[in-house]
């Protein structure tokens, strides 16, 4: 396992941050941190980088204990960005990997294919302050990089880039994937989660509360989501038999039904009332799941598996 | 350590390749040089025009005559002319009043500096009682008035002698009670002005005082601005808070020493042209003094590392500079308080309580500096083992040890400080920091 985290717990003035984290993250993959604001997803990537200590729990590197050395191998971009205003392109891009114990030479020659890419070339000897906020992010986004870390660690990743830029960033993290590097993120946009990641765990309230394979959750949520189109008002279907939950978007419904629930009988009791246009059974997205979790309180959920037997 | 190098010289750079660290290294020393010059200069100007006075005469007595008479031995130094011109003296019958009135009004109309600089009034019984006579003057020109004293003091004398019935001649008396006019000389012989020493004190202070606030508050200023920007939660994920923080003190300290090392090298190639250059004795006995130059060196640059490690500190618990000026003005002050308590550090260089307070560690720097002005000087030798060298040795050594009980204790509020947003700690949440 690349990157451990054993039994992690944060407390900050007597609230409860993070509380019986455990992590693995494999070699070589794309590894998604979800939740809800202030879940803890921060916190959490804040320990791994050594920047506040937990309270009990280890992380582990390659089986090593993080310290001084590993903080030369990651990369890591905080959800807040910033860099040096005064700095030219150059100058901070060099600071940076100079930072990470990175070869001065190596990174000089080095900054021109990366500027290229991020299409900032001509500003190589301009002022950070110049360049446009987009441009910033992605300027941080190449210094997190360019020292050539085996873990990146992305916190954010997508907020605030257009969508040109988003394909540009998910092109580099797929290349990097490719060589052989370890990307861990976080984010609250779930259709970029459910895009790039390989292995993603879902923290609500400090808590850990889904863990595995992106395909492994899915399959774990089971073919339980119907999703309609109908004409008229449709409240009357929250009610019937099987449905657990239905949730209005804008131009279709979506049902979340008990397991082995009849969906014929289902769809016959709505066409009664009302015209379907459409009648899908479809595997959960992850934002679906994302608003299951996000509303259960983890505690409850240990107390009703608990309860289950689990 | 290399990451430590790594910051150090971003630092360093940012300050000494601006144009105002240029400009400071040049204009700094030249300022110092004038303010120590300045007072000689101004106080050893000799006076080429003469002054006119006038005299309103009521005792019958004839005073104001042998007061115009005893005046003509004052001679301006560059054309041998009279020092002073008694426009007019006024000779009033006692009873008068109403004239005197007058006299006295009209006279007071034309008093400057130019016309007419001053006018001494003579009442009857001028000499039984000082309340008997008074001048009338725009002016503090102290050379001017203790001549007058003098010679109104021996005319008023010897008519007291007349009055009473001593058996001896007037001149016998005078010169028997002659006024002692003391001159005063130190151990290396003819003595420093009083005012040149106080005003090369006041800038080697000021000096020391606006480079330990300016790099100081650079310090601080780059940490919130680090704060500010987000970039600190980078940094720290590359470097530990306390590598961090030692770069950029000792960095920003390094662009301090460099200044000073340019002055002193500047200074030795002056000094090795001393011949040539015909420098005044006060500035060469000051400012080329090795005491002096030594300790100011090194008060200077530790000044700056214990004050900086204040600043460093102050910059990690605060979010943005306006919240940090409440506490600056403390900070300042106490690097000023040798200036408050000046007159009696200066009357008293080497009291105890003067003593005293130059080793408390954050008067340190600028007490000694102050004292080490108005004692070494004066001294034919120094000893590392007594005195003033033997005071200010120690005093270097509460300094540096201070910095390291410092460093030490801002590192630690430091390394949580910088990633606290938002909400100003409050003190026993900082006490709480360094504990963890």
């Amino acid at each position: 396992m690349f990157l451990k985290l054993e039994n992690i717990r944060k407390e900050y003035d007597g609230k409860v941050a993070v509380d019986a984290l455990s992590l693995e993250v494999p070699r070589g993959v794309i590894y998604g941190i979800i939740g809800p604001n202030g879940a803890g997803k921060t916190t959490t990537i804040r320990m791994i980088m050594n920047i506040t200590i937990p309270d009990s729990g280890r992380i582990l590197m390659e089986g090593a204990q993080s310290g001084a050395a590993f903080k030369n191998r990651v990369g890591y971009l905080p959800e807040e960005r910033g860099l040096y205003k005064k700095m030219t392109l150059e100058e901070i891009m060099v600071y940076m990997a100079e930072l990470k114990n990175y070869p001065r030479s190596k990174a000089i020659g080095k900054i021109d294919y990366w500027l290229d890419r991020i299409g900032l070339a001509e500003y190589k000897r301009k002022k950070v302050e110049e360049l446009s906020k987009g441009m910033q992010q992605k300027l941080q986004f190449v210094t997190t990089i360019l020292h050539e870390p085996d873990l990146v660690i992305l916190d954010e990743i997508f907020s605030g880039l257009d969508p040109l830029n988003i394909e540009l960033i998910k092109d580099i993290i797929l290349e990097m994937k490719r060589a052989g590097k370890t990307i861990l993120f976080s984010t609250h946009v779930m259709e970029q989660a459910e895009k790039l990641c390989d292995n993603l765990c879902m923290i609500s309230y400090g808590r850990k509360v889904i863990d595995g394979k992106l395909t492994d959750v899915k399959a774990r949520f089971g073919r339980n989501t119907i999703q309609i189109d109908i004409e008229g008002d449709g409240a009357f279907i929250a009610s019937l038999p099987g449905v657990r939950k239905m949730i209005e978007f804008n131009n279709y419904i979506e049902l979340h039904v008990d397991e082995g629930v009849d969906t014929n009988s289902l769809l016959r009791a709505v066409t009664e009332k009302v015209v379907v246009r459409r009648f899908d059974i479809v595997e959960p997205s992850l934002y679906d799941i994302f608003i299951d979790m996000a509303k259960i309180d983890p505690a409850e959920l240990d107390r009703s598996k608990e309860a289950a037997g689990v | 350590m290399s990451k430590f190098w790594v910051i150090f010289k971003r630092e360093y750079a940012q300050v000494v390749k601006k144009k105002s660290f240029i400009v400071g290294i040049i204009l700094t020393p030249a300022i110092m040089a004038g303010f120590v010059l300045l007072p000689t200069l101004l106080i050893g100007k000799k006076a080429t025009s003469a002054e006119k006075l006038a005299v309103v005469d009521r005792s019958e007595q004839g005073i104001g005559r042998q007061f115009e008479e005893s005046l003509k031995r004052y001679k301006l130094e560059a054309s041998g002319e009279p020092y002073y011109i008694v426009e007019q003296v006024f000779e009033l019958p006692a009873a008068d009043t109403v004239r005197f009135v007058a006299v006295e009004d009209s006279l007071r109309q034309v008093i400057t500096d130019k016309e007419l600089k001053y006018f001494l009034v003579l009442k009857p019984d001028a000499q039984l009682s000082d309340t008997n006579l008074y001048l009338v003057t725009n002016s503090d020109n102290f050379l001017s008035i203790n001549r007058f004293e003098g010679r109104l003091s021996d005319i008023l004398a010897s008519i007291r002698l007349e009055e009473s019935n001593v058996n001896l001649g007037v001149d016998s008396v005078l010169s028997l009670t002659r006024q002692v006019d003391l001159k005063i000389r130190d151990a290396k012989g003819e003595s420093l002005p009083f005012l040149t020493k106080y005003m090369s004190a006041l800038v080697f202070i000021l000096v020391m005082f606006a480079m330990i606030l300016g790099y100081g508050q650079m310090v601080m200023r780059s940490v919130i601005e680090e704060k500010n920007s987000r970039v600190m939660e980078v940094l720290v994920s590359s470097v530990t808070p306390f590598q961090l923080m030692l770069g950029k003190i000792i960095g920003l300290g390094a662009a301090t020493f460099t200044q000073v090392a340019v002055w002193v090298l500047l200074g030795a190639g002056i000094y090795s042209m001393k011949g040539a250059l015909n420098i005044d004795a006060a500035v060469d006995r000051i400012i080329f003094n090795p005491l002096i130059i030594v300790f100011f060196a090194l008060f200077l640059t530790t000044g700056y590392l214990l004050y900086s490690t204040v600043f460093a500190l102050l910059g990690s618990i605060v979010n943005s500079e306006k919240e940090a000026q409440n506490f600056i003005f403390p900070i300042s002050m106490s690097l000023m308080f040798p200036v408050i308590i000046a007159m009696y550090i200066v009357q008293e260089p080497n009291s105890t309580l003067s003593i005293a307070l130059s080793l408390v560690p954050f008067f340190a720097p600028t007490m000694m500096t102050m004292r080490l002005v108005f004692v070494a000087p004066t001294l034919t030798t120094y000893s590392v083992l007594s005195g003033i060298a033997a005071q200010a040795v120690l005093g270097f050594v509460i300094v540096v040890l201070t910095i390291v009980g410092m460093i030490w204790l801002t590192g630690k509020i430091f390394r949580v400080g910088i990633l606290m947003y938002g909400k100003r700690p409050t003190l026993p949440e900082i006490v709480k920091w360094v504990k963890y």
